[in-house]
């Protein structure tokens, strides 16, 4: 079975395990990596990337110190060889200007408010990952039990 | 009025070509089959001048023409009982030519660098190459073309260009608006390109498609092929360099290239190192170990299935145009072998007034001029199953080298033609760049082609001295 990782960045620890808690349902088929700043997120990217390992989905808060989380996302879509890799946008306290950045040049695939529901946040997961596993040409059998049918059905149409 | 000509004409011209007397073509006893071949010919050549359908297409509808109009399972109007019906083709030669083993070698060709770029080989082999090069844009830009060549050699000239021009663009935004050196830069990769792939048998399609004709007593392994396209390729390049950069000095004193990454490590990366290293000695040791080079292509083709390298969703990513267009050529020339409308059409015409050399000459710049303004794979698939018959045919070329001579000068013809952004792909991508004009690229394409072409003439005569061909 491939190996897909699923990373989640924030810079308060609170609020990644409860991320973390959230995405529990993937566990068992994804690898779920927390990091607390973007240049963390960076150097995981890089050893992933070595290992040729996938990396599905990237959820990130913004407003961190150092490097902000539409900053990271902008690199990462840059980036050739995350091609493909779903980007999620977790924050409360994204300006417009820092939105409309987040849409046209990080290319961001969804955009969730803090505080989020955990359903909605676990339902846009499940959708954006199998986005990728399908884009990919990942076999998407072994992971069938996790991902969202619908979407499944209509990207294999 | 020009655009509906380029509809009209292709099919209007191949059914006056039907609808004529079998008489009136000056080639005694033409049978029905060897007239609709001339269609079917001239349909082709129509297609691929005027391109009123992508190049593909046309190959394409060659093969199913065939099928329909003068193949053994054709349809039935189609096989008269008159006498002079001429022989029909048996339909599993016609749809062998979509595999045919030249296709297959392509084939192979395609996973190898497919793999590479999909495991970075490329990129971090160019990254270590170039190191060597200093900064110097002169000697960056000598790098660059060697790099460019040889990658060529096993790639597509398309990819090999593509991923040069993304290293070289970030730097070339730091040039001076009006230095030179920009447009030496933008247009030594294409030159590379094209030039390198005259190097292998898979260097590019007119490459392939050659090999067609090249069979029995003119039989050219993948080493023999290699053991005088390299050098070819080698001064070629030399001469591409010293033209460049005498025509479009730097003003710049240093340049740095930098390209990240570093050599994949895992399990799958190493199948791809041993396998691209393995297949390229196995081509390069000829036939020693009893297989020729069409076999060995295939074995990449598994290993990569196997082990996941090429997944179900890179098969997709395929040229299968590209094939299609070679397969397509194949089909042409099959035609016009097994009616017989080859041999019989060039008994009918007196060429042995030519002079065999003025044969030779005519034939590869004429090659060389459609290159330049169409496909060279469609160049090649029209002229070479003509000059191959024609070689065939005629003892005068004998002391000159033979059939081989004149198939190998109107390939290398072909690879040659590049002084317009629409002659190639590479040359395409390079103008899109910006950074040069036409009037540049056609005078570097100019003087190319026809040092090429002399250059190819010089090593002919040297390999027919030698008596290695």
């Amino acid at each position: 079975m491939e190996k897909i990782n699923i990373i989640c960045v924030d810079d308060e620890r609170e609020v990644l395990d409860s991320v973390v808690r959230d995405l529990d349902y993937f566990s068992d088929y994804f690898n779920i990596e927390e990091c607390e700043s973007a240049n963390e997120c960076l150097q995981l990217l890089e050893e992933f990337d070595e290992n040729q390992e996938y990396v599905a989905l990237l959820i990130s808060d913004h407003v961190m110190p150092e490097k902000t989380g539409v900053e990271l996302l902008i690199e990462v879509e840059l980036d050739n060889r995350f091609l493909g890799t779903k980007k999620l946008l977790l924050t409360g306290l994204a300006t417009q200007a820092d939105t409309i950045k987040a849409i046209n040049n990080a290319k961001i695939d969804n955009f969730l408010e803090k505080v989020w529901n955990p359903e909605e946040l676990l339902q846009t997961c499940k959708e954006l990952v199998t986005e990728y596993i399908v884009e990919r040409g990942i076999e998407y059998e072994s992971f069938m039990d996790v991902l969202d049918a619908s979407t499944l059905y209509r990207l294999l149409k | 009025m020009k655009n509906h000509l380029t509809f009209v004409l292709p099919i209007l011209v191949p059914l006056i070509i039907l609808l004529l007397p079998a008489t009136s073509f000056g080639i005694d006893g033409l049978t029905l089959v060897e007239q609709r071949v001339i269609a079917i010919f001239v349909m082709a050549a129509l297609c691929w001048v005027l391109e009123p359908i992508p190049i593909y297409a046309t190959s394409v509808l060659i093969i199913v023409l065939e099928l329909l109009i003068i193949s053994d399972k054709g349809l039935w109007f189609t096989k008269t009982d008159s006498a002079n019906l001429g022989e029909l083709i048996n339909h599993k030669t016609i749809m062998g030519t979509f595999a045919s083993p030249i296709i297959m070698l392509f084939l192979g060709g395609f996973f190898l660098a497919m793999a590479a770029t999909k495991y970075r080989l490329d990129v971090n082999l160019a990254r270590v190459l170039l190191k060597p090069f200093g900064q110097n844009p002169k000697y960056v830009m000598l790098g660059l073309m060697i790099i460019t060549a040889i990658f060529s050699m096993f790639m597509s000239n398309t990819a090999t260009t593509a991923m040069m021009l993304s290293i070289l663009t970030p730097v070339l935004a730091l040039f001076a608006k009006d230095d030179l050196a920009k447009v030496a830069f933008a247009l030594s990769v294409p030159v590379a390109a094209n030039i390198g792939g005259i190097g292998t048998p898979i260097g590019t399609p007119p490459n392939a498609v050659a090999l067609k004709y090249l069979i029995d007593e003119n039989n050219i392994s993948f080493a023999q092929w290699m053991a005088f396209g390299v050098p070819f390729v080698v001064v070629m390049l030399f001469i591409a360099w010293l033209l460049l950069s005498t025509l479009f000095p730097a003003s710049i004193k240093e340049i740095n290239l930098n390209i990240k990454g570093r050599f994949l490590k895992t399990p799958k990366a190493i199948t791809v190192y041993v396998t691209f290293i393995v297949t390229i000695l196995l081509w390069l040791m000829g036939g020693k170990h009893g297989m020729n080079a069409y076999v060995v292509a295939l074995i990449p083709v598994a290993v990569f299935s196997m082990f996941k390298i090429i997944t179900k969703e890179d098969l997709k990513k395929i040229s299968w145009d590209v094939l299609w267009l070679v397969s397509g050529g194949i089909a042409l020339g099959v035609a016009l072998d097994k009616s017989g409308l080859a041999k019989n059409a060039i008994d009918a015409i007196p060429f042995a007034a030519l002079h065999p050399l003025l044969l030779i000459a005519g034939s590869a710049l004429l090659c060389l001029l459609m290159a330049n303004f169409m496909s060279h794979t469609a160049t090649a698939n029209l002229l070479l199953p003509l000059v191959a018959a024609l070689g065939a045919s005629m003892q005068e070329l004998l002391p000159y080298g033979g059939e081989v001579v004149l198939i190998l000068a109107v390939t290398f013809a072909a690879s040659l033609g590049m002084s317009l952004p629409i002659s190639t792909p590479p040359n395409a991508l390079a103008y899109a760049s910006g950074h040069v004009e036409t009037k540049q690229m056609a005078k570097v394409g100019f003087v190319l082609g026809i040092v090429g072409l002399l250059l190819t003439f010089v090593m002919l005569y040297l390999l027919n001295i030698m008596s290695l061909i």
